[in-house]
This record gives C-alpha cells, sequence and structure tokens, in this order.
C-alpha cells in the first residue's frame, strides 16, 4: 500500500513537471509506459523472466485479446469465491494489479493502483485491497502466449470494478 | 525474431493510429501548432508505448499546450496498460481542448476498458449535443456509438430506453449498409430478456446471415428453450459449441465484450439438460 501510495505520488509529479512547460524537468520513462522494474524490497527474487526485459510485451500484442488459463469465468470464480465484500458506502472505484506473466505461466512483479469513480487517485480499505492482491497472488499458472512457437513474457492486468466494498466487475 | 516481432507492432500501430494534417494549421496561419504537428509526427515509426513517442510529444506540447493530439496520443499507452488515472488526466486535456474531435473517443474507451457506464454516456451524449452530424463510429469501428451507448443503458438496467437506442441505431446503420458485426446479437439478448422471444428469433436469424457466432446459437438456443422447443435448443447449442471451439466468436482485443460467452457457459447448459429434473 505504502509503495502504490509513493508511486501515486511519483506519478503526479511526473505529470505535473511534462505540463509545466516552465521547466526543465524531463519525464525520465522507462523503456515502454507502465514498465515494472524488478524491485527487491517488494518482489521475490524466485521470479524471473525469460526472454530479457527488452523483451516483455503487453497481453495484447499477441492479438488473442485478453486470455486467461481455463478462460476468464474460472478467474471470476476465484475472485467471487474468495473475495469477502465490506459494507461501507465509501469504497467505490476501480482497483488495477498490473504484473508480468513469464513463460512459464508464473506471475511476478505485482503493482496496484486505485482511483475513484473519477479516476482520481482514492485509497481503498487495506482490508479490500489487500485481499485482491493475495487472491491474484494466489492464482497458479497463468496462460502461456506464444510469438511465433516461442513462450513469451508479457503484461497482463486485472482491474477491479468496486462499489460500496462489493466487487462487481473483473476486467479486461 | 523477437525484435522483428516488435517491429511489426511498432508498424501496425502507426496505422491505428489517426494523424493530423499539419499543412491545415500552416494555412490557418497558427504557425505554434504547426510547429507542433511537425514535431508530433515525428513519432512516426515508434511504438506508442515506447519513451522515444512519449518524449516527442511532450516535446510538441512544450511547443504548444494547447495541441490537443498530443495529450491525446500520449494517453493512448496508459490506456491499454490499465493506468486509469494518467489516461484520464491527458484525455481530459485532449477534450477539454477539443471536445468535438475526443468526446466520443473518451466515451468509448470509458464504456470499453473500464466498464464505466454513466460516463461513457455523458460523453457520447455530450458529443450529439455539440455536433449536428453524425457522431460516428466507436474507436475499433465494432461499433456505432449509439450502440454503444445502448449497451451502456442496458448495463444501468434501462432496457426500453437501449432497446429503442439500438433499434433506432440498427435502422439507420442498415440504411447505411453498415452494420456492426454484434448489433443483430445484441438486439436479439435484449429481446429475450424482454421475452419478445419472434424479435429475438428475427434479430438472431439476421446475426446468422450477417455474421454468424457462437454466442448468436447459444442465445438462439435459450430463445427456443424458452418457448418449450427443447430439439431446436439443443440443436442449436451443439452448433454454438463447434462454434465456439472453430473461433467463431465475440472478440475484443482489449476486453471482452458485453454478450460474450465462454465454452463453460455452453458446458453449463448442456450439463442442464442431462440433469434429472
Amino acid at each position: 500500500m505504502k509503495n502504490s501510495l509513493i508511486a501515486l505520488t511519483a506519478l503526479g509529479v511526473l505529470l505535473s513537471c511534462r505540463f509545466d512547460h516552465g521547466s526543465e524537468k524531463e519525464a525520465p520513462y522507462l523503456r515502454w509506459v507502465g514498465d515494472i522494474e524488478h524491485n527487491n524490497a517488494i518482489d521475490k527474487v524466485a521470479f524471473t523472466i525469460c526472454n530479457g526485459e527488452e523483451q516483455v510485451f503487453q497481453y495484447f500484442n499477441i492479438g488473442e485479446g485478453p486470455v486467461y488459463k481455463n478462460e476468464k469465468p474460472t478467474i471470476l470464480n476465484t475472485f467471487h469465491s474468495q473475495y469477502k465484500s465490506v459494507e461501507d458506502t465509501n469504497q467505490n472505484g476501480l482497483i488495477r494489479i498490473r504484473f508480468i506473466v513469464n513463460c512459464q505461466g508464473q506471475a511476478g512483479r505485482f503493482r496496484l493502483i486505485q482511483s475513484d469513480n473519477d479516476y482520481q487517485p482514492f485509497e481503498f480499505d487495506k482490508y479490500i485491497t489487500t485481499q485482491l492482491l493475495e487472491i491474484t497472488k494466489r492464482i497458479k499458472g497463468w496462460q502461456i502466449l506464444y510469438k511465433d512457437g516461442v513462450a513469451v513474457d508479457y503484461y497482463m492486468y486485472l482491474i477491479f470494478k468496486i462499489k460500496n466494498g462489493k466487487l462487481i466487475e473483473i476486467l479486461p | 525474431m523477437k525484435i522483428f516481432n516488435l517491429l511489426i507492432l511498432i508498424f501496425i500501430s502507426q496505422f491505428l493510429t489517426a494523424q493530423p494534417n499539419c499543412e491545415v494549421y500552416k494555412f490557418s496561419g497558427d504557425t505554434l501548432k504547426y510547429k507542433a504537428c511537425k514535431k508530433a509526427m515525428e513519432v512516426s515509426g515508434h511504438y506508442q508505448f515506447s519513451k522515444e513517442y512519449q518524449t516527442i510529444l511532450d516535446e510538441a506540447i512544450k511547443i504548444d499546450p494547447t495541441f490537443d493530439y498530443a495529450y491525446w496520443a500520449k494517453s493512448i499507452a496508459y490506456l491499454k496498460s490499465g493506468d486509469f488515472i494518467t489516461w484520464k488526466t491527458l484525455i481530459d486535456k485532449a477534450v477539454e481542448l477539443n471536445p468535438k474531435e475526443h468526446l466520443g473517443y473518451r466515451g468509448w474507451c470509458r464504456y470499453q476498458f473500464f466498464r464505466d457506464y454513466k460516463g461513457a454516456i455523458a460523453d457520447i451524449e455530450k458529443l450529439d449535443s455539440l455536433v449536428t452530424y453524425d457522431i460516428g463510429q466507436s474507436q475499433n469501428g465494432t461499433y456505432h456509438l449509439n450502440i454503444a451507448k445502448g449497451l451502456c443503458y442496458k448495463a444501468l438496467g434501462e432496457n426500453e430506453k437501449a432497446t429503442t437506442i439500438i433499434e433506432n441505431q440498427i435502422q439507420l446503420n442498415e440504411e447505411e449498409n453498415f452494420v456492426g458485426a454484434y448489433d443483430y446479437l445484441h438486439l436479439g439478448v435484449m429481446y429475450l430478456e424482454a421475452k419478445e422471444w419472434k424479435k429475438a428469433f428475427e434479430a438472431f436469424h439476421k446475426q446468422s446471415e450477417y455474421n454468424e457466432l457462437a454466442e448468436n446459437q447459444y442465445y438462439l438456443a435459450l430463445t427456443f428453450k424458452a418457448m418449450g422447443n427443447l430439439t431446436d435448443y439443443k440443436s442449436c447449442l451443439e452448433k454454438a459449441k463447434q462454434l465456439y471451439l472453430k473461433g467463431s466468436k465475440m472478440f475484443g482485443p482489449y476486453s471482452d465484450p458485453i454478450d460474450k460467452i465462454y465454452l463453460e457457459t455452453i458446458e453449463r447448459e448442456f450439463k442442464a439438460i442431462n440433469r434429472p429434473d
């Protein structure tokens, strides 16, 4: 949670710099928008990517749309059966958990952002975000995607729509 | 080979991004926007997600902070990576500067990526109020924006309003001979849910003729089931499964379309057939 807040704050600063035309400060972009660098403090060392940092795709680069092992209902059932709702009318908005799936279908480098329904940064109750993050991390075996017969590493994300503390939709 | 694949992606992405005609700004005497536009065109050959692409657009914005195209173009990678906060900041700026150009896009994205039904409706209706011409298609060309708006109303539970909107737009689409790939299917599902069986059959029949899909046969099966015709119900379910396994099913490159089914959906119906009452 703390890291997510720091990341959001940093993002806000970066954007304000980009729009501040009197500033010389430039945004330090990585290779691609949204690239997730390994962070020893929060990422498992055991998780490795197969084809190098420069060759991590986005899930949609393969042209198959969002693909889930055993299809999307499996993911939906996993969350709807394990997530315990919080009855709170103040808990509304979007939570995105993004991560890398490696060539063996393992996931790592999980990152989380949160907003209210107006897309403004918002901090959900930790009971909600921790649950979603832990359920996501426990999912074993993501779909292995191939390019020209080669298993690739790719970025995947799940967006959770929360209404009054209840999980009402999972995207994409 | 891997590098080649990335280059292919970059190449394809260029054709998916509409580019402005910089000369228009030159002829209208807006030299600042002309310079910003020329700078922005240097993104050609760079992938939307790349730091080169983003940096060039930052430079274009520095030249002219009112150049809406640059904000829009920057926003795309954030949208596709699911970063709704940064995306919204950028696309809002583009809409603020040029609402007629970007409201339809923002509305469509709110629906397609975030199922933000109210936000999508607000944007599409706002655009409709600003222009006298046809508000046009969704960014991916799958739907007329009014069809997307109808689907949003349906998601919000306003079924009658949704059906009317979609009926009217399909009629216009038929006149233009430009019916969307899933238009009849969505309408058929609405009729099915409203228990208007005859209209549902007609819509699914049209969808079959236009673009046969596993979903179409699946919902047709449910219609037969509701009518008590179990023979055709089973037959349509079989067809739905065959079509699904063949790959003739609804598809979205970034997210699953509304009314999409999965193999499990069909198998569940088969299990229901075999389950004793």
